[in-house]
């Protein structure tokens, strides 16, 4: 059971016994076999873990993206599995920000037209969404290549984008999966600096890598390990 | 959010052009030929109509036979014919029909200086005349006056008076019928061909005043003078059979055999045939033909769309994972085959139209079936092509986005 927190505040997120099942044909993977897991707002949580012990998965269930097959998970309090799709929608795009390992840009689009997206769902007007998408795009230091297209930038910059994209919404809560798995060292270290400053701004961060110096970084580090969590340990 | 996505629609045609140009040529030919089709339908209801309303519209004939009865132990059935009285008679007490008019025919040689013809003379009166409803080219028609003075005076058909006059004569020649000398007082119009006639066509009839003919060529049976055939024009239609009922009983009464004797009393109209052709279903037929071709355009999108679905999955995941909802994802779908079935289907219309228009507008010698176009037609193809295409279109989307973000986001 998890000894963080200090008690008084409400976890942001809350699993408890959280399985899930990904039913593939005759096989049957079970990626999470029982996950209990309290985040706290304002926490920096590193998760690591070998390869398909099931980081992704149990990212992808504290960001909404799927549901557990099995067990409860409370976002903030409440029972995400009451919530209708919709609802689960306007969470992720209110609440919730993401940054993956791969961008995920939407190449025909402009950079501060990628940035703008949540807002545009959010039904948020024109001139207020390109304020707001200028605004953090400046936070990651991109403002003046608004215009361009993903293509024309290199891979730290477009993870810089990314960012700007999941700070839009001015998310109470940072998902980021291996988010500078695909950069360089260099690269990867200033990535992580906006994600500490973001953290340092009130947001609650949780990050999957397997770059151990990365983990370290963390206030707290979560070790997964065919899909059961296998450390627990706060850096003080 | 609407401008937005209709704006990313846009850019995404055109990002696969090839793929949206081959889907629209499905739904441009879809549509045009439903409206080609369905037209070119309405054109043979109109030109059957047209051909055989050429000798009269909404006229029925009645002609007088053989009465059913037996007449004596000698002579099976008795021959029967018409007289104008029985013309003035009917005039007198039937309501349903609006014009009345007789006429008696003769072949008969007619002369111009050195041509000769054997032609179908008529003898006829006014209001044949107007059942005919031929228009004169030239002159007069036959008056009610040449018929009390029993007056030596014709009226050419088209092809007769090229014939017989060609350049040479004019209204007020004078030609001769079986010798006996008439003056032209009129020309008419050319008709054309027509889907019913009895003998040779009005183009190459020549009509006169009936009591003249009768007068001039008696009947070699009977004193009487013969009324051949009995022409009455009815006021719609759909009142064919009350007309035909009204008519047969009137005139049989006067010839003595009973109310619903149809060999005595024999009534045909071009409306029977034409409501015995089945064009109701040749429309029919022409619809569901060209409504097959507008669904195959349906598949091409509905492949279109898959293959856009297919393709974008990891796209639809990642607006679902910063807030889209099912519906706006399926909006965005909805909006790219919106444009497609915009563009295709306005496309189709403008070359079904104009295909139409164009072919109604070649100068067709004769009896050759134009595309009749009609507005509805156009709703009716939209209608359509905005079912199907949108069942096509947003169908695969819907299902897409049904499944969880996550999967989606996974695909590569
Ligand atoms: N959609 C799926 N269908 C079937 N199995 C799946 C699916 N997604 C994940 N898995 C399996 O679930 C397990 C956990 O996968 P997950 O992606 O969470 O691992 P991970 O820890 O993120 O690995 P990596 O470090 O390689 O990203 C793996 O065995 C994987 O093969
Ligand atoms: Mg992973």
């Amino acid at each position: 059971m998890s000894v963080h927190g200090d008690g008084q505040a409400n976890p942001v997120i809350r699993l408890s016994e959280v399985h899930k099942h990904y039913d593939t044909g005759p096989l049957d993977v079970h990626a999470l076999r029982g996950i209990d897991l309290e985040i706290y707002p304002g926490e920096f949580v590193a998760i690591m873990g070998p390869s398909g012990s099931g980081k992704t998965t149990l990212m992808e269930i504290m960001g909404c993206l799927s549901r557990p097959s099995l067990g409860d998970f409370r976002l903030n309090g409440r029972n995400v599995e009451e919530i209708s799709a919709n609802g689960l929608a306007r969470i992720r795009g209110e609440e919730i920000g993401f940054v993956f390992q791969s961008f995920n840009l939407l190449p025909r689009l402009s950079l501060i037209e990628n940035v703008e997206l949540p807002l545009v769902y959010r039904r948020v007007g024109r001139r207020e969404r390109r304020d707001r998408a200028v605004t953090a795009l400046a936070r990651v230091g991109l403002d003046h290549r608004a215009r361009h297209s993903p293509m024309e930038i290199s891979g730290g910059e477009r993870q810089r984008v990314a960012i700007a994209r999941a700070l839009v919404n001015a998310p109470s809560l940072l998902l980021a999966d291996e988010p500078t798995g695909n950069l360089d060292s260099v690269t990867g270290d200033e990535i992580l600096k906006l994600l500490h400053t973001i953290h340092a701004e009130g947001a609650t961060v949780v990050i999957v890598t397997h770059d151990r110096t990365i983990g370290e970084q963390a206030e707290r580090q979560l070790a997964i390990r065919d899909g059961l969590i296998a450390g627990d340990r706060e850096r003080r | 959010m609407l401008a937005n996505a209709m704006r990313q629609a846009v850019r995404l045609l055109w990002a696969h052009k090839t793929r949206a140009l081959l889907t629209m040529f499905g739904l441009v030919w879809g549509t045009a030929s439903v409206i080609f089709l369905v037209s070119w339908g309405h054109g043979v209801t109109a030109m059957l109509e047209t051909g055989f309303f050429r000798a009269g519209k909404n006229m029925g004939e009645v002609w007088a036979g053989k009465s059913s009865e037996q007449f004596s132990p000698a002579v099976d059935r008795r021959y029967l014919w018409f007289t104008l009285d029985d013309v003035v008679r009917l005039r007198n007490r039937a309501r349903l029909p609006e014009v009345i008019g007789a006429e008696t025919w003769e072949m008969l040689p007619i002369t111009f200086r050195q041509r000769a013809h054997t032609v179908d003379i008529r003898g006829i009166d006014p209001e044949t005349l107007e059942i005919r409803g031929v228009r004169m080219a030239a002159g007069r028609g036959i008056t009610r006056a040449d018929l009390e003075h029993r007056r030596r005076v014709v009226v050419l058909g088209h092809r007769i008076r090229s014939r017989l006059l060609a350049g040479e004569g004019q209204i007020d020649s004078w030609v001769r019928i079986a010798g006996k000398p008439f003056r032209v007082v009129g020309l008419l119009e050319r008709v054309g061909t027509q889907l019913s006639r009895d003998r040779m066509e009005i183009d190459e009839q020549a009509w006169i005043p009936i009591t003249t003919l009768q007068t001039g060529w008696p009947s070699w049976w009977t004193d009487d003078e013969v009324v051949t055939k009995i022409l009455y024009r009815m006021r719609d239609r759909s009142l064919l059979e009350e007309t035909e009922a009204e008519v047969r009983a009137i005139l049989a009464e006067g010839l003595g055999v009973s109310a619903d004797d149809e060999e005595a009393v024999g009534i045909w109209s071009a409306i029977e045939m034409l409501n015995r052709i089945p064009l109701d279903e040749l429309s029919g037929f022409l619809f569901i033909l060209a409504a097959a071709t507008l669904l195959i355009g349906g598949v091409g999108i509905l492949n279109m769309m898959l293959d856009s679905v297919h393709e974008r999955r990891h796209e639809i995941g990642l607006r679902l994972a910063i807030g889209a909802r099912r519906n706006d994802v399926v909006m965005q779908f909805f909006l790219e085959t919106f444009a497609i079935i915009v563009i295709g289907g306005l496309v189709g219309v403008a070359f079904g139209v104009l295909a139409c228009l164009a072919l109604a507008q070649v100068q067709v010698d004769d009896l050759i079936p134009v595309p009749v176009f009609q507005l509805d037609i156009v709703f009716v193809t939209l209608a359509i092509l905005g079912f199907v295409g949108m069942a096509a279109g947003v169908i695969p989307a819907w299902r897409a986005a049904r499944v969880d973000p996550a999967s989606m986001l996974r695909m590569e």
